[in-house]
């Protein structure tokens, strides 16, 4: 059954197209991969997926429900969640308390038994909290649960943000360049860990990536994008050998 | 049933605190009595709008216009409603406080629906211009008073309201930090982007701190209406507003604690200077000579050197001993300067007193005096080497 469906969305910054006609298609349970030369436009194809920006034309579906423009924070609540390229945590908050925010869209107490602090608002608070130390488990992240989200180290960050969106329950998760700026041994670690969220937590997963080792050891299926347009699509082996694509990355090793 | 309990206790002990400061002040003079009410009402000022520009991270500096609307709203009913509903003072000053914080929270949703919706400043140019509109509004309004101001019958003076109301709007904010329908009002402050994609509606939440901040203004307006026992446009300038921001910031923006220390602070300071007659004017030039190069100095300690708490106590001591030589130097040479040879009253020093404070602060701890943190026992355990409730159970 097919998750998310884009069709031919557009989006045009002026003059700029910088997502051109791009159709792809998730199925529950994939692990696909998006990449593309710098500025090809991933990040603005996440952008539109997630709502921070409207298709000019085309249509984005998920779980059955156009949602083209519709607001950033009713996407979370359909069950699509993110990370960001240039990280974004609430830097002064805690690394637990990042990731309660991302676990409260589900809260059933009303603010106002909040501004009471009354014993249910205690409880769901607890239990925000616990479910949120159970994520930080996964990404390997609960031994520092008290520290300065700032004050995490560039990989940890990262990891913090997958928690984070995680904690939001979707049903969809994308990935902008989780591995940028990680170590070998760290991007060995996240391979396992964005595995083990699909296989085990049972998400489906679209992630961006430049790292093409990293990618093509990872997801199933690869769409490539060049200047907003696609330019090819399928399984990594074909994508390796693409001529279409070698050219897009002339130079670099696919 | 622990949690009713401790509860209860703490209603209990905060209506035994505010009698007890009612008590106290009984005994003293009116002038004295005022400077309680008066704290009281800047302590739930700063404290509401701490919830605005510190923990939800917006920029309001119209804080006065809430104060203002709290005030007339309860100046008017007064005059039209008091004499026929028959309720005792304390009755009808509560009742006033109601009705205040709904027209200020009305007043709060109607600046604040548009202006927080748009990202950027918008807010602080909103509000600064609502501040003046409304004030200049109540001053061309016959009904309520014009320029001259409303007489508000009956007076009501009583300093437990007001700390009541403090108490109440410190108890608000806290509660909201320490349940998790804080986080979002926190996430909104720290990156909006972020906040939307984590489910966060952050339009709704910025509307529902300003609202709730405005409330809390406006019923401390009600109180000021019916102690004063008169309202009128003066009261409610801009230096108002800016008086509370600069509360806010002092006391570092989102700190709780922060805010309260910083408005009874920055309330007393002032208050305190009148008390000073006949300074020698050469001794005050002196004096911030003296200070300036104690800041620098300061400063450049606190950049370059990063030793041990004694290594840094010993600078600091030293510093202070420099100051000191510096302002008797300074005093002496100043002397003989012709135009600083006269004697100025405390009064007309406190402006000035004020913002040096204010720099001074800003140069050596630009994130306010607390920062981010919180009064809390843990820390005051820590402080006398008892090992915190955390470690303890670790
Ligand atoms: N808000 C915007 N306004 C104008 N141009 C934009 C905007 N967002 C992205 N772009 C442009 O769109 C193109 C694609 O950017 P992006 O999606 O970030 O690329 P990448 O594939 O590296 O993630 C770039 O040329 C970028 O400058
Ligand atoms: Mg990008």
């Amino acid at each position: 059954m097919s998750l998310l469906q884009l069709d031919q969305a557009t989006i045009k910054f002026g003059g700029l197209i910088a997502v051109n006609s791009v159709s792809f298609e998730l199925k529950k349970g994939d692990l696909f991969g998006l990449i593309g030369p710098n500025g090809a436009g991933k990040t603005t194809c996440f952008n539109l997926i997630t709502g921070v920006y409207k298709p000019t034309s085309g249509k984005i579906t998920f779980d059955g429900k156009e949602i083209g423009g519709t607001p950033a924070n009713k996407i979370a609540n359909l069950g699509i969640a993110r990370t960001f390229q240039n990280i974004r945590l609430f830097k002064s908050l805690s690394v637990l308390e990042n990731v309660v925010v991302g676990g409260f869209l589900r809260h059933k107490t009303p603010l106002l038994s909040a501004l009471a602090y009354m014993p249910n608002v205690i409880k769901e608070t607890e239990s925000l909290k616990a479910e949120a130390l159970e994520l930080l488990k996964i990404v390997n992240l609960d031994k520092v649960a008290d520290v300065r989200s700032a004050d995490l180290s560039y990989g940890m960050q990262r990891r913090l943000e997958i928690a984070r969106a995680m904690a939001t329950q979707p049903k969809l998760l994308l990935l902008d360049e989780p591995a940028a700026g990680m170590n070998p041994q760290e991007k060995e670690e996240l391979n396992a860990m964005v595995k083990h969220i699909r296989d085990e937590v049972g998400l489906t997963v679209l992630l961006i990536e430049h790292d093409m080792r990293f990618v093509m050891s990872l997801c199933e299926r690869i769409v490539v994008l060049d200047a907003g347009k696609e330019i090819a699509a399928g399984p990594p082996d074909a994508i390796r050998s693409d001529p279409k694509v070698i050219a897009a990355y002339l130079g670099e090793a696919v | 049933m622990k949690f009713w309990g401790v509860r209860l206790a703490s209603i209990l002990g905060a209506v035994a605190f505010c009698f007890l400061l009612e008590a106290v002040a009984q005994g003293q003079s009116s002038f004295v009595q005022r400077l309680f009410v008066l704290a009281g009402l800047y302590v739930t000022l700063a404290v509401s709008l701490n919830l605005i520009n510190g923990i939800t991270g917006q920029f309001s500096i119209g804080h006065a216009a809430f104060y203002q609307v709290g005030a007339y709203t309860a100046g008017f009913c007064a005059s039209r409603f008091f004499a026929q509903m028959n309720l005792p003072p304390a009755a009808w000053l509560l009742l006033m406080m109601v009705t205040s914080a709904i027209t200020a929270g009305l007043a709060g949703l109607l600046v604040g629906l548009p202006s927080l919706r748009l990202k950027g400043d918008y807010l602080a140019i909103v509000t600064l211009g609502f501040g003046e509109i409304i004030r200049i509004f109540a001053q061309n309004q016959e009904a309520l008073g014009g320029a001259y101001g409303l007489t508000v019958a009956p007076k009501i003076q009583y300093v437990w309201a007001a700390w009541l109301l403090a108490i109440l709007c410190i108890a608000v904010c806290r509660n909201l930090l320490r349940s998790a329908h804080g986080l979002p009002f926190l996430a909104v402050r720290e990156d909006e982007i972020a906040s939307s994609a984590m489910g966060v509606n952050v339009t709704q939440t910025k509307v529902v701190a300003f609202v709730l901040g405005s409330m809390f203004a406006g019923a401390a307006g009600a109180i000021l209406a019916h102690f004063e026992s008169f309202v009128s446009p003066p009261m409610f300038t801009m230096d108002v507003s800016f008086t509370i921001v600069t509360m806010v910031v002092l006391g570092g923006t989102g700190s709780i604690t922060g805010s309260v220390l910083a408005a009874i602070l920055l309330f007393y300071l002032p208050e305190k200077m009148r008390d000073f007659t006949n300074i020698p004017l050469a001794g005050v030039a002196a004096a911030f000579v003296a200070i300036s190069a104690a800041v620098f100095a300061i400063r450049w300690v606190m950049q370059n050197f990063h030793g041990s708490t004694k290594d840094r106590a010993i600078r600091y001591l030293g510093i202070l001993v420099g100051a000191v030589v510096i302002w008797f130097l300074s005093k002496a040479l100043l002397g003989n300067v012709p135009s600083l040879k006269e004697n100025i009253d405390g009064s007309k020093l406190r402006m000035v007193v004020f913002s040096v404070t204010l720099v001074v602060l800003m140069l050596l701890r630009p994130q306010g005096m607390l920062g981010h943190h919180e009064f809390s026992w843990d820390w005051v355990r820590s402080k006398f080497g008892k090992p915190t409730v955390k470690e303890a159970t670790a």
